[in-house]
C-alpha cells in the first residue's frame, strides 16, 4: 500500500549523505581532469647562441637571424626557430625579437620606410624597436647580444 | 495490413511511441507562424550536416603536426568525394554561423526573448558561443599557415584577460608553445567536448521552446491554429532543401585551397581570420597600446552582456515594434557596426595573397626541374622525382639536405661552405617547394623562369619584386617607365658610370653581356 515512513531526521541525513558523496566523486573527477589538462611547463634556461657573424651585418638594414634548435614538442622532436633582428649601434649591437608585442605575429623589416611592420594589425616600430604607430602596447622586446671576440660571432641570449 | 498494425500496437504498448510522436509533431502553432520561423530548424539542418561531414573527415584526419596537413591534403586530393566533403564542412560552418545570427535577429525583432522566454534566450546565446568555439577550434586543424597564425593571435588575445589570462593561454596551448599539444587538445575539444555540450544545450533549448510554445507573430492573429506537422515542417523542409542545394553548389568547388604547412618562422605570411571573426580582427586595430584589452575583450564582452540582459532591459509594454523602437534601433545600429567592421576587415586584403608564383618561387621551380636535383631525383635515380606535394620533411630538414645532399640525417657532419649564389638558389628551391606543396602546379621552364633565377641570385637581395625582396635598392616594378633598354643595360653593367655616388655594385664582370641584355628586357616587361 504505502512505504513504511522513514523518520524525517534520518531522511534528511541520508539526503545530505548522498549529495555529499556525489559531490566528492564530482570533485575527484574534476580534480583529475584539471590536473591532466594543465600543461607541465618546464622552464627552459636561456643561453648564449651564435646568431650571426659580425661581418654579416648589412650597412643599412638590420640582419635577420633565424636560430634553430631541437625542441621537444610533446612526444615528437621538432625544431624550434626564433627570429632575431641584429643591428649595429655605434660600437655595440642591438638585438630585437621579431615577435610583435601586440598579438605575437612575426614583424618584418621594411627597408623603404626603415620601419618594422607587423602584417596582422598594422603595428609599426622604428629601427630601435620603439612603437611608431598601431596597436602594440610596447616596443619590440630587446634580446641581450654580445660579440664573441674569438669567433667574431654575434651571440644572443635566447 | 492487419499484421503491420498489430506489430505497431504491440510496439506502442511497450514503448508509447505514438504518444511521443504526437507530442513531438502535433504541437499546435499560433496562427500566422510562417517562414520567419524556419531559421531554427535550418540551423539544426546545418548542424546535422556538420556532424555527418565532420565524422567522415575524422576517419581520415590525423591530429599531429607532422601528419595533420598531409592528411587534410590527402582528404582533398585522394579520398573519393573528399573535396566535396571538406567543402561541405567548410561552407557548412559558415552556414551555421549565418543561420544562428539570422535566428537571433528574428528573435530580437519578434520580441520572442521576452518573458517567459528569457532563459531560452540566454541558452540560445550560449549556443551561439558554442558554435563559434567549434569554428575557432576547427580552424586550427588543417595546420596550414592560415590555421597556425590565426591560432597565435587567438591565444594571445586570451592572454589579455585580467588575472587568469596567462593560465587560460597555457590551457589553450597545452604547453609553452603552439605545437603537438595544442593540436591534439583542440581536436579533442572540437570532436569530443563541444558536441555533447551542443546536444545538451539544443535539448534544453527545444525543451524550453516547447514548454512556453512558439512565440508566433508580433501581433497575435486570429485564425486556425495548425499543427507543426506537416504545415510548418513543410516550410522547414523547403528552406532546408533550397539552402542545401546552394551549399552543395558552393561545396562542389571544395574548401579554399590549403596554404603551405604551418611555419612559425615565416615573416612574409599575412594572417587573416575566418570571415566571421573579421569584425573582431578589424576592431583590434583601433585600440592601440594599453587599450588593446578594450577592443579584444571588454567591448565584445560588453556587447554580449548587453545581449544576454536584453529580456530585462526591455521594459516595453508590448512586443510591438513601435513600443520597442529605441531598443530595436540600438540593436540595428549594433548590427550595422558589426557588418561595417566585417566589411572593412575583408577589404584589408594582404598584398601577397596572390595565387601566382613570385619571382623567387619561379626561380626555384626552374632550378628544381633543370638543376642538379635531377641527378638523383629521377624516375630511374636513387631518390625518385621530387613531387613538392609529397615532400613531408620540415623546411629545416630540406634546407640541410640542399646544403649537403648526402646529409640525409642533419647533424651528422658539418655542412660544406657554399658560395652566395648557392645560398640564393637554395632559398629559391625552398620557396618553390613550399609553394608547390600547396598543390599549385610547377610553372613550366621558359626564358622568363631562367631570368627569374638570375634575378633571384643577383638582384633580389636589394630590389623588391612584388611581395618579396630587399629594400636597399628601388623597386623594379614598372622600371620601364623610367629607363629604356640601353640605359638599363648600362645601369646593370657599370652603375657607377651612370651615378658615381650610387651604391649598386657592377655586374659587368659577373654576368655575360647576353645575360645582362636578357635581364634588362625581362625587367622592362615587369
Amino acid at each position: 500500500m504505502c512505504e513504511s515512513p522513514v523518520p524525517e531526521p534520518r531522511r534528511s541525513f541520508l539526503t545530505r549523505l548522498v549529495v555529499a558523496g556525489a559531490a566528492l566523486i564530482g570533485a575527484g573527477v574534476a580534480g583529475l581532469a584539471g590536473a591532466v589538462v594543465t600543461p607541465r611547463t618546464r622552464a627552459t634556461a636561456k643561453r648564449w647562441r651564435p646568431a650571426a657573424s659580425m661581418f654579416d651585418l648589412p650597412p643599412n638594414a638590420p640582419f635577420v637571424a633565424t636560430l634553430t634548435e631541437r625542441h621537444a614538442d610533446g612526444w615528437h622532436q621538432t625544431r624550434k626557430e626564433s627570429v632575431v633582428f641584429i643591428d649595429k649601434v655605434g660600437d655595440g649591437y642591438r638585438a630585437l625579437s621579431a615577435t610583435c608585442t601586440h598579438l605575437g605575429c612575426r614583424v618584418a623589416w621594411d627597408g623603404a620606410e626603415s620601419r618594422y611592420k607587423c602584417p596582422c594589425h598594422g603595428g609599426i616600430f622604428d629601427r630601435t624597436g620603439a612603437v611608431v604607430s598601431g596597436p602594440p602596447p610596447r616596443g619590440l622586446d630587446t634580446i641581450a647580444v654580445r660579440l664573441n671576440p674569438e669567433t667574431a660571432d654575434l651571440e644572443v641570449e635566447i | 495490413m492487419r499484421g503491420m498494425a498489430g506489430i505497431f500496437d504491440w510496439l506502442d504498448h511497450r514503448t508509447g511511441f505514438r504518444t511521443l510522436r504526437h507530442h513531438l509533431l502535433d504541437e499546435k502553432l499560433p496562427a500566422g507562424t510562417g517562414w520567419w520561423f524556419t531559421f531554427g530548424s535550418l540551423l539544426l539542418f546545418g548542424l546535422t550536416i556538420q556532424i555527418i561531414t565532420g565524422t567522415l573527415l575524422a576517419m581520415f584526419y590525423a591530429p599531429t603536426p607532422d601528419h595533420a596537413w598531409d592528411s587534410v591534403r590527402y582528404i582533398t586530393t585522394e579520398v573519393r568525394g573528399g573535396q566535396l566533403l571538406r567543402g561541405l564542412h567548410h561552407w557548412g560552418a559558415s552556414l551555421v554561423v549565418v543561420t544562428a545570427v539570422l535566428h537571433l535577429i528574428r528573435v530580437v525583432f519578434f520580441g520572442s526573448y521576452r518573458a517567459p522566454r528569457e532563459l531560452n534566450w540566454v541558452v540560445g546565446l550560449v549556443l551561439l558561443h558554442v558554435i563559434l568555439a567549434f569554428g575557432l577550434t576547427g580552424y586550427l586543424l588543417p595546420w596550414d599557415q592560415r590555421a597556425y597564425w590565426a591560432t597565435v593571435v587567438t591565444i594571445n588575445i586570451s592572454k589579455l584577460m585580467p588575472v587568469v589570462g596567462e593560465t587560460v593561454a597555457n590551457l589553450l596551448r597545452g604547453g609553452p608553445d603552439i605545437g603537438a599539444m595544442t593540436l591534439t587538445r583542440w581536436y579533442a575539444v572540437h570532436v569530443l567536448v563541444l558536441p555533447p555540450v551542443l546536444f545538451g544545450l539544443i535539448g534544453l533549448h527545444l525543451y524550453l521552446m516547447r514548454r512556453h510554445g512558439i512565440s508566433g507573430p508580433i501581433t497575435p492573429q486570429t485564425g486556425e491554429s495548425r499543427s507543426f506537422f506537416p504545415y510548418q515542417a513543410g516550410r522547414d523542409l523547403t528552406v532546408a532543401l533550397v539552402v542545401g542545394i546552394a551549399l552543395a553548389a558552393l561545396a562542389w568547388q571544395g574548401a579554399p585551397a590549403l596554404e603551405p604547412p604551418a611555419d612559425p618562422t615565416s615573416s612574409d605570411y599575412i594572417p587573416r581570420p575566418e570571415w566571421y571573426f573579421l569584425g573582431l580582427f578589424e576592431l583590434l586595430k583601433y585600440f592601440p597600446g594599453k587599450l588593446e584589452i578594450v577592443g579584444a575583450i571588454i567591448l565584445p564582452g560588453v556587447v554580449m552582456t548587453l545581449l544576454a540582459l536584453l529580456p530585462w532591459l526591455d521594459r516595453a509594454r508590448t512586443r510591438g515594434l513601435r513600443d520597442r523602437r529605441w531598443l530595436l534601433m540600438t540593436f540595428a545600429a549594433g548590427l550595422v557596426a558589426i557588418t561595417t567592421l566585417t566589411v572593412l576587415g575583408a577589404m584589408d586584403k594582404p598584398v601577397s595573397s596572390g595565387d601566382g608564383w613570385n619571382v623567387r618561387e619561379q626561380a626555384g621551380a626552374v632550378l628544381l626541374q633543370t638543376g642538379s636535383c635531377a641527378t638523383c631525383h629521377d624516375p630511374d635515380g636513387v631518390a625518385g622525382p621530387v613531387d613538392p606535394v609529397r615532400v613531408s620533411r620540415p623546411r629545416s630538414w630540406v634546407a640541410s639536405h640542399l646544403v649537403d645532399p648526402e646529409m640525409i640525417a642533419p647533424g651528422l657532419r658539418p655542412a660544406p661552405v657554399a658560395d652566395q649564389n648557392a645560398q640564393h638558389d637554395r632559398d629559391a628551391l625552398l620557396a618553390a617547394l613550399a609553394r608547390g606543396r600547396s598543390g599549385s602546379p610547377l610553372p613550366e621552364v621558359n626564358d622568363d623562369g631562367r631570368m627569374a633565377v638570375v634575378f633571384n641570385r643577383h638582384c633580389l637581395r636589394c630590389h623588391v619584386m612584388g611581395p618579396i625582396g630587399g629594400t636597399e635598392g628601388p623597386s623594379l616594378i614598372g622600371v620601364g617607365a623610367k629607363i629604356n633598354e640601353a640605359g638599363l643595360i648600362r645601369q646593370i653593367t657599370a652603375p657607377l658610370d651612370v651615378k658615381p655616388t650610387g651604391e649598386m655594385p657592377a655586374f659587368g664582370d659577373k654576368l655575360s653581356s647576353d645575360d645582362i641584355a636578357a635581364l634588362a628586357r625581362w625587367l622592362l616587361r615587369k
